[in-house]
């Protein structure tokens, strides 16, 4: 069939099709990597940010009795191999090599102290690498002195700058530990840590600090901190009348680890632990780790995202595919004289089919490639979709390409004739679309019932509803909407008017030609108006958490007063409107021991000083507006700076920048005497590092940092990044699906045209009837599809939980924000008027003989 | 004297002479009916023809009378409902996808009326006369510039549809039809766009087709100066055969043309029109049989009880 010779004769459709098939693959292999990068950035935030003692691996095990000291660092080694060895596959890549080991004592006291001062051992395995030693040397071996008559042996430790100050230990000072079972340590150097900072340091912060205690008989503060010894030290460390624990850490490197993996990695710590407590020979091995938590609160996160993701995804996948399939339809409508004559001169179905296939073949196929090559510039890990999504598009293409002309040229042909229409469907049918719709409909309805799923990960119900509900909402729409055309025709039929006439009826009368169109733009409009509707309440979700958090544009706190001139320079800072001046303490409720936050505050002014934000308060001149908890009580008493005697004016759930849960209320400021006031809310574009300098003592907290540390979050961002980009996408398809639509009609429709035309249809008129035709079409299934659009987010919201988003506040109020439903749709029916007007303008520069001729083929 | 059991036997096995004999073309009381829901439409209604193999026969109708339907019929593009197809012993009702490609491959071959419908507009003539070899896989050298030779065609070898005139394409149209070097070929209506000087020249064309190469040809066609310089003519009227016209030659070397009524193999006949019309012969007519012919009468004019 010479396929290139072919190709070159349908250049257009092929083109069409090749930046089609181009920008799936690069939409669909790329966004996917993006999310991906998105989560796997979360996780290592998750994992990074966590304290290392928390999501790193710890082996322990105590030392009871002298059998079961180590003495020598081989004895560590020799277990730190074996637990490396003993690591599952699966968490093997999340372990960094360069873990250490530790020996440490707790509770070890100074003798004669009375539990005052406690002075540990412990030993290190790193401990050249991680400290400096500021005074005196590095401890030796260990010797033995006489207490008491008896020898005990004296361990050469160092001690930590700060806590030997606070201590009041120095070099060269013997300090004899422990009530009996006494040990010597003498201190020969002071320490400090070369990077405090590292996270290294979360796991022996009892070395590089003291800690103070509260005895709980209330006596005065207990002080411990650790000792650092030499390896020689160790020979005479022993479990024998101490609290001596070994631990091993393997430390997990939380910028290895990959989203993909996550849901494996719990079980394989539970393994990991079973096996590290096989390996006991007295006292039990034991594993520490709080990864486990860290892994599951993260997937938790990570199922709502991947759900909403998979969703958009899905529907971005499917539209692509519809319009792709569109692309294909056109060209092999293009291409039907050839395969016709090639059919009726005796080639075989596979001949014919094979031709379809391989044309759209040589257009997808390097497209998708290429959009495969180009989905590699895009940062991420790969997915298997990456790799499924091209494929499928070629497959789906070719696929179509070969069934289409296989279906029409198989023989015996047309048992049907194409100009006699029957539209009675069969009871078959009208009974599958029926229970697609129940099945929806139910679904939805059991969805909701249920609320979000029970164990974290996906959650395939979740997932198939919204499939459910847009295959039913084009079932209904394809089987209704010629209904109410064909009231309006009836309408019209009456009318003086040929062409609304005309047009109406030529649209109810549209037969399958108008399924795919609709297939289209149903799924495309419905899912970016659900990833716009999503978008805009995490966005406003957003907002109305910064507000919550701040409470006003720019919030200072002071743990003391804020002077009034510090408060009058603040009132005269470059770009400051407003300054409120508030109180907030603790205060007596009625006489007893019942405590409540109150903040005193002009409730009036600060109204006007939050504008048009999403948070506010009731209005109050005088009396009290109470939290939930305080509900019902008339009128309170209130011990502050005086007795103040209050009535209940309202309840509220939350103070917006100050409390949200327990006790608290909110009082006039007029109310007290003379106001400590330790809190300013300030309006304007004030700079807040400004103000801090101002204010040294207070926190400055400002609406818009709040706002972008919320936004700033990877996941966050990438989520509302890929909802802005599946939304422009699909409203992208949508059109090129119209257009399609349109030119794949085009033949039929110039020739209809052309026919009306020769019984005195004026250009005017034959376009008005190309646009009402078209019109019925478009608005009915755009209207069909920002409705379920709107819908979904209420359907699946109690199943979808968006707040890790959103600063933590639930994303459930979605506003019905018609703004970007509307544009979408507008511009929709804009782009399809316009194709029609300019469809036949271009159609009347053709003779209307040859038009005529043109389609006169049967 | 009744027959016995084993007679009857021999007589149920015994093979008929089937209708047609060894004609190339049978069609007996074949019927064509396009189903849609609630709506029928019958384009053949027992449409009897036999053509004999070499000959050239044009079939003439009026417009939906069921030409069209029947050259889908033969030429393997149609399946037809009921009754008996065959072309060159082979069932066009029974048989498999298979026969039926093998059947298009090399058997047949047709012509299109709408020029543009017979070839790729973007390959040459001689490209188009080796695609349905090259469908068939077997194509042979210089068999496409033969073709194009023997049809008065061959300095278009090279040259597109869009450069050729109307007649020139359908003339490459019939090399492509040949190509397979088919038992029949079939033409609807080959000289329907073309002025009457083309016309004779793509009629001559299939003519030569038809006496060199022996292949039979089937013209439907409304065109005079094809239906009257074949040999036999056949109208089709309401889906049925209803005339023939053979044309002999007489001592003097004139041609005659008889006009005959099909009878069908029931006994049916159809009374042309304007014969009916001039005597005014309506729902009834009276027949006599006398030795020789039949008479049609009108019936009496008597008063009707029904």
């Amino acid at each position: 069939m010479r396929i290139p010779r072919l190709a070159r004769v349908h250049l257009g459709p092929m083109a069409v099709l090749f930046v089609l098939a181009l920008t799936a693959c690069v939409l669909v292999a790329g966004l996917p990597r993006v999310t991906q990068g998105a989560f796997d950035q979360a996780l290592r935030r998750a994992l990074t940010g966590a304290p290392a003692v928390q999501a790193d691996l710890a082996v322990t095990v105590e030392s009871r009795s002298s059998q079961e000291d180590l003495h020598e660092r081989a004895q560590f080694d020799t277990r730190d191999r074996l637990w490396h060895k003993l690591l599952p596959a699966t968490l093997r890549p999340l372990v960094a090599p360069g873990g250490h080991m530790s020996a440490k004592t707790t509770l070890t006291p100074v003798t004669g102290s009375h539990g005052g001062r406690y002075l540990n051992l412990g030993w290190l395995s790193d401990a050249d690498r991680r400290v400096d030693w500021v005074q005196g040397r590095v401890p030796g071996a260990p010797a033995t002195m006489r207490y008491e008559g008896e020898p005990i042996p004296l361990i050469e430790v160092g001690v930590v700058a700060e806590a030997a100050a606070k201590m009041g230990l120095r070099p060269g000072r013997t300090v004899v530990l422990g009530e009996n079972d006494q040990v010597a340590v003498k201190i020969v150097g002071l320490f400090e840590a070369k990077d405090p900072g590292d996270r290294y340091w979360s796991h022996n912060t009892d070395i590089l600090h003291y800690t103070e205690i509260q005895p709980p008989n209330g006596g005065d503060m207990e002080v411990h901190t650790t000792t650092l010894m030499s390896d020689a030290g160790l020979t005479a460390l022993s479990g024998a009348g101490r609290n001596l624990t070994y631990r091993w850490i393997l430390p997990v490197n939380g910028a290895a680890a990959s989203a993909q993996d996550t849901v494996g990695l719990g079980a394989a710590v539970a393994d990991f632990g079973r096996l590290v407590t096989l390996q006991s020979t007295g006292t039990p091995y034991h594993l520490e780790t709080g990864l486990p938590k860290l892994l599951g609160d993260f997937l938790a996160a990570l199922a709502t995202a991947q759900t909403v993701m998979y969703l958009v995804l899905g529907g971005l996948l499917a539209v692509v595919l519809g319009v792709i399939v569109l692309a294909v339809r056109l060209l092999t409508d293009r291409m039907d004289h050839a395969l016709t004559v090639a059919r009726a001169r005796g080639g075989s179905l596979r001949q014919v089919a094979g031709t379809a296939a391989a044309l759209t073949g040589l257009a997808v196929a390097p497209a998708a490639l290429a959009g495969y090559a180009l989905s590699y510039l895009v940062p991420g890990p790969v997915v298997p979709i990456v790799h499924l999504g091209p494929v499928l598009v070629v497959v789906a293409s070719a696929g179509f390409a070969a069934a289409r002309p296989a279906v029409t040229h198989r023989t015996p042909l047309h048992e049907r004739r194409d100009d006699v229409v029957a539209t009675r469907p069969s009871a078959r049918r009208v009974t599958l679309e029926v229970l697609v719709v129940v099945l929806a409909l139910g679904g939805a309805y059991l969805l909701r019932a249920r609320g979000p799923a029970a164990s974290a990960g996906q959650d395939p119900f979740l997932l198939v509803v919204p499939v459910t509900l847009t295959l039913a909402a084009a079932v209904i729409t394809l089987r209704c909407y010629p209904y109410p055309l064909r009231l309006l025709v009836r309408l019209t039929a009456r009318g003086r008017a040929a062409v609304p006439f005309l047009g109406l009826t030529r649209a109810a009368r549209a037969r399958s030609g108008s399924v795919l169109p609709v297939l289209i733009l149903l799924p495309a409009l419905a899912v970016s108006v659900f990833a716009a509707v999503i978008s805009d309440g995490i966005a406003g979700t957003q907002r109305l958490a910064s507000w919550e958090q701040a409470g006003a544009p720019i919030r200072i706190t002071s743990p003391m007063e804020i002077p009034a001139a510090q408060v009058e320079r603040v009132r005269g800072a470059a770009g400051v409107d407003r300054v409120l001046l508030a109180q907030t303490g603790r205060v007596q409720l009625g006489y007893g021991a019942e405590r409540a936050e109150a903040l005193a505050v002009d409730v009036g002014q600060w109204r006007e000083l939050l504008g048009d934000a999403p948070v506010g308060l009731p209005p109050l001149s005088d009396g009290v507006l109470v939290s939930p908890e305080l509900r019902g009580r008339g009128t309170l008493e209130i011990g502050w700076q005086s007795r103040l005697r209050l009535a209940t004016r309202g309840v509220i759930d939350s103070v917006p920048g100050f409390y949200t849960q327990g006790k608290f209320l909110v009082v006039p400021l007029s109310v007290q005497a003379r106001p400590y006031v330790n809190t300013l809310l300030v309006s304007g574009d004030a700079s807040p590092a400004a103000l801090r300098r101002l204010v040294p003592q207070a926190t400055v907290v400002s609406q818009a940092e709040t706002l972008a540390a919320i936004q700033d979050d990877p996941l966050t961002s990438t989520v509302r990044w890929t909802l802005l980009v599946v939304t422009v996408a699909l409203a992208g398809y949508a059109l090129v699906a119209i257009v399609l639509a349109l030119v794949v009609g085009a033949a039929e429709r110039a020739r209809a045209v052309s026919f009306l035309r020769t019984l005195g249809l004026s250009e005017r008129q034959a376009q008005r009837l190309t646009v009402l035709e078209i019109l019925p079409m478009i608005i009915i299934t755009a209207l069909a599809g920002l409705g379920l659009g709107l819908l979904l987010p209420a359907a699946l919201g109690p199943g979808v939980d968006l707040s890790s988003y959103a600063g933590g506040l639930p994303v459930g109020d979605y506003a019905l924000d018609l703004l970007t439903p509307s544009v979408l749709a507008a511009g929709l029916a804009a782009v399809a008027v316009l194709g029609a007007y300019t469809h036949t303008a271009i159609g009347r520069r053709r003779a209307l003989g040859a038009v005529l001729r043109l389609g006169d083929l049967s | 004297m009744n027959p016995t059991l084993s007679e009857l036997e021999a007589r149920a096995t015994r093979h008929k002479a089937a209708f047609g004999g060894d004609a190339h073309i049978v069609c007996d009381n074949l019927v064509r009916i396009y189903k849609t829901e609630g709506v029928e439409v019958v384009a053949l209604q027992g449409l009897d023809l036999l053509i004999d193999k070499g000959e050239l026969v044009a079939i003439v109708g009026a417009s939906g009378s069921g030409k069209s339907t029947l050259l889908n019929v033969l030429s393997g593009l149609d399946v037809p409902t009921a009754g008996v197809a065959r072309v060159a012993g082979l069932d066009l009702l029974s048989m498999s996808a298979r026969d039926r490609l093998r059947y298009r491959r090399s058997v047949v071959g047709f012509i299109w009326q709408q020029t543009a419908r017979n070839l790729l507009p973007y390959l040459s003539a001689a490209e188009n006369v080796e695609l349905p070899m090259k469908l068939a896989g077997k194509k042979r050298e210089r068999r496409a510039a033969e073709l194009l030779d023997l049809l008065g065609v061959g300095y278009c070898a090279n040259r597109k549809a869009a450069e050729m005139s109307g007649g020139e394409q359908q003339r490459v149209a019939i090399a492509v039809a040949l190509a397979n070097s088919p038992q029949l070929i079939l033409a609807d209506e080959p000289t329907g766009e073309l002025d009457s000087e083309t016309s004779e020249q793509v009629f001559e064309a299939l003519r030569r087709a038809n006496r060199e190469l022996g292949v039979t040809a089937v013209i439907v066609t409304h065109d005079p100066l094809v239906s009257e310089q074949v040999d036999r003519t056949v109208g089709i009227r309401d889906g049925r055969t209803s005339s023939e016209t053979l044309r002999r030659e007489d001592a003097e070397g004139q041609i005659i043309a008889e006009e005959y009524a099909v009878l069908d193999r029931v006994g049916r006949l159809q009374l042309p029109r304007d014969f009916m019309s001039a005597l005014h012969l309506e729902r009834r007519v009276r027949l006599e049989l006398e030795t020789d012919h039949i008479g049609v009468w009108p019936a009496r004019e008597e008063p009707s009880s029904d």
